[in-house]
């Protein structure tokens, strides 16, 4: 009982941490928007407008095509992203840029609203359904003409604490990445951190040792639950082997034993047995006209 | 003449680029048959992909030529997916049972995992960066796809120096591993006989595969590609009704991928890359994980030991099983434990932790990956 209150805890411990690992940044993130447009990056048209820039925040590549963007907390399928569009399939951790200039008619990526630069602009992007909100972002006035506001490094909209990181950012950067990753930042802090690898050392082994004890622990309870099971069969079978787990001979003198009983029997029955049956073999079918034979073996598992 | 100039700087190349560094692969795998079935692959694979061509021709014939066809088979090394192909091989050749018979010998598999990490630190001592530390000490892990995977991930300059540090120090353990046995056991510790393992049934060898694949995946999702593939191979092989499956895991496919990642690894190591001060001091490192990963197997046996009763005790002399480097390692247990009681077989006891040595250094990976990646 003792074992089968351990699992439970055990596989109740998986569960939890399996919980506590939640998602917190969306598939789809509105990175980067700039309100006003006076000398920045222009358009295919040679036009200067607001813009708005949105990241795949997954690994995989995703379609925008169907999806809405909008403007209007209260009309969320204001903007419908046309679908069929090669250039919304957005590759993993890439960006597409939207131009706010409500010019719908010049292409996929220019949406039927402009941005106000005198009052807060609400921007979100709805599923295809139009009501499940995939992310939204509030633009506060008075951000100066040609700078932005978005995420410091892409697709992270918030930090341990759950505060958003929303901010105005130092760099314009339109369809590429907020944060220019010259070197992994992983290595860099270890190489601050750590610099002799104990820490990382210890912290291995003890997830290395844990996975490992877990492991253990789990199946000498299923062993034992094994060889429990096998002892009640045995026992009630009433063979030879049931003496094994009563007694303290090892496997190799039962062996020994059972060959010799076997060995013994045989014996007995080659003295006793001396009378010779010979009895018909009445064939009731020809292989000839079997439908077995007829059919083609079935392939090996 | 201009012909015969060319042929000299082309051979002058040859020699630059190679070393012929190819020959003395090819030697120890024919001559000494260490490692044959990759150092083979390996030593002419270099030769293929160090033959001086001109690139400006536009061939497409280099292996770092995008399209080509050595490049194509590359990429199964840039991007990783030899190595679990290999682990799903090994899951399906690997027999769990004296594992699960006796599963406090998943212990000794994690404590020579220090190998790793003793030769992580050595590395970061030695100048080394973080993510090429990480890259050199899965050599302690003595598990070649682990190596390569891990390496194509952190420090892809690296390859060739670690793949083959790796595997001829796996090819070499029969020489590295029985001194420490040795030195580090009393003549009574090494005549210690362990029970026979007990019968593993069916339903826990089917259960084997699935329940370790969640546990340690929980623990570390980065390990999921080499683990995952490892007891799926697993799996195939003790279900007991997909035998055609697991042969072809085991047989032809691992065979397959055996040949293109030897031969791929070879053909993108060249002696520019290679032949550097860098190497010497990767397979000193190499050495020095290997040590650490027996000496670690063996003292944590022996500390495990003072908590056994009498009759449980554990042989040191298996305490080096758990470098994996399967079954090599298990097969020196049994031998240096003849040497010393003629009675004494080891083998079976020694394959539980040379395959926890499997799965410890698989998880190790995935560790290093989540914190180096």
């Amino acid at each position: 009982m003792n074992k089968l209150k351990q699992l439970l805890f055990l596989s109740a411990l998986i569960l939890l941490v399996s919980c506590t690992i939640k998602d917190e940044n969306p598939r789809w993130v509105i990175n980067e928007v700039m309100v006003d447009n006076q000398t920045g990056f222009m358009d295919d048209f040679g036009q200067r407008n607001g813009w708005i820039e949105i990241f795949n925040n997954t690994y995989k590549t995703q379609d925008l095509g169907g999806r809405y963007l909008t403007d209007d907390p209260n009309n969320p399928k204001k903007y419908p992203i046309p679908r069929g569009d090669v250039l919304t399939k957005i590759p993993p951790r890439q960006h597409v840029l939207f131009w706010a200039d409500n010019e719908p008619f010049n292409g996929t990526f220019h949406v039927n609203f402009k941005l106000d630069p005198s009052k807060d602009n609400y921007i979100a992007l709805y599923e295809n359904d139009g009501k499940t909100l995939l992310d939204e972002i509030v633009i506060p006035a008075g951000l100066p003409t040609d700078k932005t506001y978005g995420y410091p490094a892409d697709g992270i909209k918030f930090d341990k604490n759950n505060n958003t990181l929303a901010t105005q950012l130092e760099r314009i950067t339109p369809s590429s990445n907020n944060a220019v990753l010259e070197e992994n930042p992983k290595v860099v802090s270890l190489q601050e951190n750590d610099p002799f690898g104990v820490t990382i050392t210890i912290t291995s082994m003890l997830v290395v040792f844990l996975g490992l004890i877990l492991l253990y622990l789990i199946f000498k309870a299923i062993g034992n639950t094994a060889k429990n099971i096998s002892h009640k069969r045995v026992a009630s079978a009433g063979t030879l082997s049931a003496v094994r787990g009563e007694s303290l001979l090892t496997g190799e003198v039962l062996a020994a034993i059972s060959a010799a009983i076997h060995e013994l029997n045989q014996d007995v029955h080659d003295i006793e047995s001396t009378i010779l049956t010979i009895s018909e073999v009445r064939r009731k079918y020809s292989p000839w006209s079997s439908k077995l034979y007829t059919l083609r073996q079935d392939p090996r598992r | 003449m201009n012909t015969l100039l060319t042929l000299g700087d082309n051979l002058k190349t040859f020699w630059d680029y190679t070393g012929m560094a190819n020959a003395i692969f090819i030697y120890l795998a024919i001559a000494k048959e260490y490692e044959p079935l990759l150092l083979i692959p390996i030593g002419f694979g270099i030769l293929i992909g160090n033959i001086p061509f001109n690139e400006a021709a536009g061939l497409q014939v280099g292996i770092y030529e995008e399209g080509s066809v050595l490049n194509i088979l590359y990429q199964g090394v840039v991007q990783g997916w030899y190595p679990p192909l290999i682990f799903m091989g090994i899951g399906a050749m690997t027999d769990f049972s004296s594992l699960i018979a006796n599963p406090k010998l998943f212990l000794i598999g994690a404590a020579c995992q220090f190998g790793i990490f003793g030769a992580y630190a050595a590395a970061l001592l030695w100048g080394f960066a973080p993510n090429e530390a990480g890259a050199i000490g899965i050599i302690g892990g003595a598990d070649g796809p682990t190596a390569i995977f891990l390496t194509s991930k952190l420090a892809p300059q690296l390859l060739g120096a670690v793949a083959i540090s790796a595997y001829s120090y796996m090819a070499l353990v029969p020489v590295i591993q029985p001194p420490f046995m040795r030195w580090l056991t009393t003549p009574k510790e090494r005549m210690i006989k362990m029970k026979s393992p007990r019968v593993v049934s069916q339903t826990e060898k089917i259960l084997f595969p699935i329940v370790g694949l969640l546990l340690t995946t929980f623990l570390v999702p980065s390990g999921l590609p080499l683990l995952g593939m490892l007891f799926f191979g697993n799996l195939l092989k003790e279900s007991g009704v997909t035998r055609r499956l697991a042969e072809t895991a085991r047989g032809p496919l691992i065979d397959t991928i055996t040949i293109l990642l030897g031969l791929t690894v070879g053909a993108s190591t060249q002696a520019t890359t290679f032949l550097r001060p860098e190497s010497v001091k990767i397979f000193v490192i190499g050495a020095f994980s290997f040590v650490v990963a027996t000496c670690a197997g063996i003292l944590f046996v022996k500390f495990f030991n003072l908590f056994l009763k009498k009759d449980n005790k554990i042989n040191p002399l298996i305490g080096n099983a758990g470098v994996s480097a399967v079954p090599d390692a298990a097969r020196i247990s049994q031998v240096v434990g003849l040497e010393y009681s003629p009675s004494n077989y080891l083998l079976m006891h020694a394959m539980g932790p040379n395959v926890a040595g499997v799965i410890g250094s698989a998880v190790a990976a995935g560790i290093m990956l989540g914190f180096l990646y």
